[in-house]
C-alpha cells in the first residue's frame, strides 16, 4: 500500500490524530447513551413486573409503554 | 397528520427512524471518508493537513448549532412550561457538548502545523473554549440540582449567557485580529472553498448530522423511559 497515503508529506500525524480522536468522542458518546438507553428499558420491564395483572393492563393501553416492553422483549 | 403528532405514535415513529439512520449510517461515513482522505485534494499552502477541516468545520457548526437550539428551547421551557422543550434541550446537549469539545482538539491539533502552535488565547479559541465550560455547566444544572423550577431558571440563565457568546465566537475573527481566519463558507455570499473540498465538507457534515439524529433520538427514548418510569409509581 502507498506510504504517502499514511505520512501526507508529514502532516499524517496531525491528520489522523485529528480523525481518530473525532470517531473516538462520537463512539464514546454513542455507547454511553446505548448503556444508560438499555439500563432504563430494563430497569422499567422490571419493575413493570412488580405490577399487578391490573395495573399492567392499565399500562398497556398506552402506546409508549407498549413499545418499550416490546423493544426489551426483542432484545432477549 | 395531528394523529401522528400524538406523542404516543412520534414515539413508535422514532424508534423505526434510529432503525433506519443506523442501517445508513456506516455506508455514508466510507463514502465520506473516501472523499476527505483520497480523493479530495490537498491545499497549495496547507498540504494534507487542510484534511483536517472535514472533522472540524462540521463539528464547530454542529456544537454552535446546538446551543443555538437548545437556548431556544430553555427559553420556551421557562417561559412556557412546554414540557417537550425540556427533554429536547437534555437530549441536545451532550452532543452539543462532544462536538464542542472535537472543535477544540482538532483545531488545536491544525493549529500546530499551520500557525505552529497548539492553542493561542485568541478572541475565537478563547470564545469556543468558553462555549465549552457553557455546555458542562449546562449540563450539571439538570443533572445535579434536582429542584425542577431552580434548574430550569439556571439553565435558562445559562443558556441566555451562552447564546450572548454564539455572537461573541461569530463574529470573534471580524471584530479583533485573531489567528483563526474569517469564515470560508458563507450562506449569504460567495464562497471560497472550492468545489473539489466542499463535496467531502458537505458529506461529511451529512455523516455527522445523521449521527446527531441517531444519538438525539436514543437521548430522547432515554428521557421518555425515565419520565415513564416515575409514572409508574403513579399506578
Amino acid at each position: 500500500m502507498n506510504l504517502e497515503f499514511f505520512t501526507m508529506s508529514g502532516y499524517g500525524i496531525y491528520v489522523w490524530s485529528a480523525f481518530i480522536f473525532t470517531f473516538f468522542a462520537c463512539l464514546v458518546l454513542f455507547f454511553k447513551t446505548k448503556k444508560s438507553l438499555d439500563r432504563l428499558e430494563k430497569d422499567f420491564k422490571q419493575e413493570v413486573e412488580k405490577l399487578s395483572k391490573e395495573q399492567v393492563e392499565t399500562l398497556n393501553t398506552g402506546k409508549i409503554s407498549k413499545e418499550i416492553l416490546t423493544t426489551q422483549a426483542k432484545a432477549k | 397528520m395531528l394523529d401522528f403528532l400524538n406523542p404516543a405514535n412520534l414515539f413508535v415513529f422514532l424508534n423505526k427512524l434510529s432503525k433506519l439512520i443506523k442501517i445508513i449510517i456506516i455506508p455514508l461515513l466510507i463514502v465520506s471518508l473516501i472523499f476527505a482522505l483520497v480523493t479530495s485534494p490537498e491545499d497549495y499552502i496547507q498540504g494534507d493537513s487542510v484534511r483536517i477541516m472535514y472533522v472540524h468545520v462540521p463539528a464547530s457548526w454542529i456544537a454552535l448549532a446546538c446551543f443555538s437550539f437548545i437556548g431556544f428551547f430553555t427559553i420556551l421551557n421557562f417561559l412556557f412550561k412546554f414540557k417537550n422543550a425540556l427533554l429536547i434541550y437534555k437530549s441536545l446537549a451532550p452532543i452539543g457538548f462532544t462536538f464542542c469539545l472535537i472543535s477544540i482538539v482538532t483545531g488545536s491539533v491544525w493549529g500546530q502545523p499551520t500557525w505552529g502552535t497548539f492553542w493561542a488565547w485568541d478572541a475565537r479559541l478563547t470564545s469556543m473554549l468558553v462555549l465549552l465550560f457553557f455546555y458542562v455547566l449546562f449540563i450539571f444544572s439538570y443533572k445535579f440540582i434536582k429542584d425542577q423550577n431552580t434548574s430550569s431558571k439556571i439553565s435558562s440563565l445559562i443558556s441566555v449567557l451562552g447564546l450572548i457568546n454564539l455572537f461573541i465566537i461569530k463574529y470573534s475573527v471580524e471584530l479583533w485580529s485573531t489567528l483563526h481566519q474569517p469564515s470560508s463558507v458563507k450562506v449569504f455570499g460567495e464562497t471560497s472553498v472550492h468545489k473539489s473540498m466542499l463535496l467531502p465538507l458537505s458529506s461529511m457534515l451529512l455523516v455527522f448530522l445523521v449521527y446527531c439524529a441517531l444519538i438525539f433520538l436514543m437521548k430522547y427514548r432515554t428521557e421518555i423511559i425515565r419520565m415513564k418510569k416515575k409514572g409508574l409509581k403513579r399506578l
